[in-house]
């Protein structure tokens, strides 16, 4: 087994937490069972790692196999990687797309090794029909770097494609053309979004985020007056209850009952003039627009700004600017003045 | 009160000072004979207060009477209540069955706030499967709301060409695409689970279940080369392959009866679902 492939799966298997180690392992299925089960678990993780590494060089793991469990890996860890997502369209009234997974994959690895010689490509196939692409650069002269790859998850028949965030933005068109051309589409766009929760980038593009639907089955709760007044002591008067009413269903009608996609931020980029009441402010008579970066973050962003009126802080309705994130599918704004 | 504006006029204690000399005027006038009138006077009016007083409580008296009669005659009238009250609660239950029945048409909706929400049920050879909704708001333009049809499926042009104009034919359409969707999966779903004996190798697919791809044998524990198969389902609201091709990779390629046994999977794999292709190869491999 070559030195940089014992190095690469040394380091992979040593980013695993003893926690998930045998998951992984078991998913990875290089390593079979009773061989497994003869290394000891309990000892250091370092040693772990050196009988595990050893295993491997017994059983001739190939850079194939540790680009597969870097995948596997990355799959387990997805949130520690940025998501973009990017968005292909098709010539109307195209033929009814007949998509091959194995072509996908050998036409999209032909597409890159035309270009760069240089690349190591790996596959593993996920639920839903999706696959899961990893994709090592290197240049014309050096070999791939294995510790940088970029990652791309594609849904089979879909116009979206998410790629973990690339240092080297310089491959970024190459990667695209392949895409496209692999999947059958015509032209490729980076959406304005991007978040480390690829499940919810997912559920954002693919609208599958409200899945809260009245049906003559479920009997749907009539319009939940306040809980407030319902269990507290009648002695007890609540003040501007028609208003705190009022706030509560526009936002229910803003953010619906559903959880909302997660997100971390949400970003404007300001490009507009000073608009001011005041006539001969120092601003108002600017004629250069304004340039400034507003940036909303949170752990969870949009449960975040749905309960920013309930709590008092924000009138309701919220500006639509930060109502349309899901809608628009776009957490990367730019305002100019029209 | 008249005293708190007097108060004005020098405060409480002149105030006291005036009620004071009122009563000492007011006793000098009882002592005047205009004193028996006033009593008589009140006394007529006592009287009368008592004869009211009376008569008020024995009217209450009456009327709480009659209440108790008329209470005692209404129990059987309560009880025709009762059972008018079952018969209408058994009638919603029996229409709130009806409406949850019609799942089983295919096609219900519900009315909500804003519009409606369709439910398409799609179903295949008399199995029922998923449904997906679809939420309209009835507003000019017509538009969807929200919806739980999978990203693969045309929604944007079926809709983009019927919804605003024949909104039966936008539903009629999407039946369509959905139930022959559900259909497809159905029997790839099949093709896994109950005859993965067959297949030699795993069944590619992908999301809208028109391109298939396998390997299989006749018998499952048969020595003989396995036949590759390539479905195309290029209509998307078919629930059978538009192309088929079945290769034989074994070396007595040329020999006829292979021949016609790929010719006769192909005419099988074209004109019956899947699983029931393979049910026949079963029933065929058991004589």
């Amino acid at each position: 087994m070559d030195e940089t492939v014992a190095e690469f799966i040394k380091r992979t298997i040593l980013k695993i937490p003893m926690t998930e180690m045998m998951t992984i392992l078991k998913a990875w299925d290089f390593l079979p069972e009773n061989q497994l089960q003869t290394v000891n678990f309990r000892q250091r993780k370092e040693s772990l790692v050196q009988d595990l590494v050893l295993l491997c060089e017994s059983k001739r793991a190939s850079l194939r196999d540790a680009a597969l469990l870097d995948i596997i890996y990355t799959q387990f860890h997805r949130h520690q990687k940025v998501w973009d997502v990017f968005q292909m369209s098709k010539e109307p009234g195209e033929d009814v797309d007949l998509f091959d997974m194995e072509r996908f994959k050998s036409s999209f690895e032909k597409i890159l090794r035309r270009a760069l010689k240089n690349v190591t490509v790996s596959f593993r196939d996920a639920e839903e029909n999706a696959v899961w692409i990893r994709i090592a650069w290197g240049t014309q002269y050096r070999k791939p770097n294995q510790y940088k790859p970029v990652y791309v998850v594609y849904y089979s028949q879909t116009p979206y494609a998410f790629t973990s965030f690339c240092h080297l933005k310089s491959n970024t068109p190459l990667l695209s053309q392949a895409l496209t051309v692999a999947s059958n589409h015509h032209k490729i766009v980076k959406m304005d979004l991007r978040s480390r929760y690829l499940d919810s980038l997912k559920a954002i593009v693919f609208k599958q985020y409200n899945q809260k639907f009245e049906t003559h089955n479920s009997t749907m709760p009539l319009q939940e007056t306040l809980e407030l007044d319902m269990h507290m002591d009648s002695r007890i008067i609540h003040e501007n209850r028609i208003e705190k009413e009022r706030v509560q269903r526009v936002t229910q009608e803003t953010f619906g009952d559903y959880p909302q996609p997660r997100l971390e931020f949400a970003q404007y980029k300001l490009e507009t003039k000073f608009k001011s009441d005041f006539h001969g402010g120092i601003l108002a008579e600017r004629k250069e627009p304004l340039r400034c970066l507003i940036k909303f973050s949170s752990p969870h962003l949009l449960e975040a700004l749905k309960s920013l009126a309930p709590a008092g802080i924000a009138d309701a309705p919220l500006s639509p600017l930060l109502t349309c994130i899901p809608n628009k599918g776009m957490n990367y704004f730019k305002i100019r003045d029209k | 009160m008249e005293w708190a504006n007097d108060k004005s006029k020098g405060g409480v204690l002149a105030h006291l000072e005036r009620l004071e000399t009122q009563m000492s005027r007011s006793c000098k006038n009882l002592e005047d004979p205009p004193r028996e009138t006033a009593e008589s006077d009140l006394g007529t009016k006592i009287h009368k207060l008592r004869c009211l007083r009376d008569k008020l409580r024995a009217e209450v008296k009456q009327r709480q009477a009659r209440i108790k009669a008329s209470t005692a005659n209404a129990e059987p009238d309560q009880t025709l209540e009762i059972s008018e009250q079952e018969a209408v609660g058994g009638k919603e239950e029996n229409m709130k069955a009806i409406l949850q029945a019609y799942r089983f048409t295919g096609l219900s909706g519900k009315r909500t706030s804003r519009g409606v929400c369709v439910c398409i049920s799609t179903a295949f050879e008399g199995n029922l499967l998923d449904s997906y909704f679809v939420d309209l708001v009835i507003q000019k333009p017509l538009r969807i709301h929200h919806h739980s049809v999978p990203v693969f499926i045309p929604l944007e042009e079926i809709s983009a060409k019927y919804l605003q104009t024949n909104i039966q034919h936008f539903l009629f359409c999407l039946c369509e695409y959905l139930n022959a969707y559900a259909g497809r999966k159905y029997q790839a779903d099949q093709l896994q689970r109950d005859f993965a004996a067959f297949l030699a190798g795993p069944l590619q697919r992908n999301s809208l279940c028109n391109l298939l791809s396998f390997t299989y044998k006749v018998e499952p524990q048969g020595r003989s080369f396995p036949f590759c198969a390539r479905l195309l389902y290029k209509d998307l609201t078919t629930t059978l392959p538009t192309d088929v091709t079945i290769t034989y990779q074994g070396t007595d390629a040329s020999s006829t009866s292979w021949e016609e046994q790929r010719a006769s999977h192909e005419n099988l794999f074209f004109t019956k679902p899947l699983h029931q292709v393979f049910t026949s190869f079963a029933r065929n491999g058991e004589r």
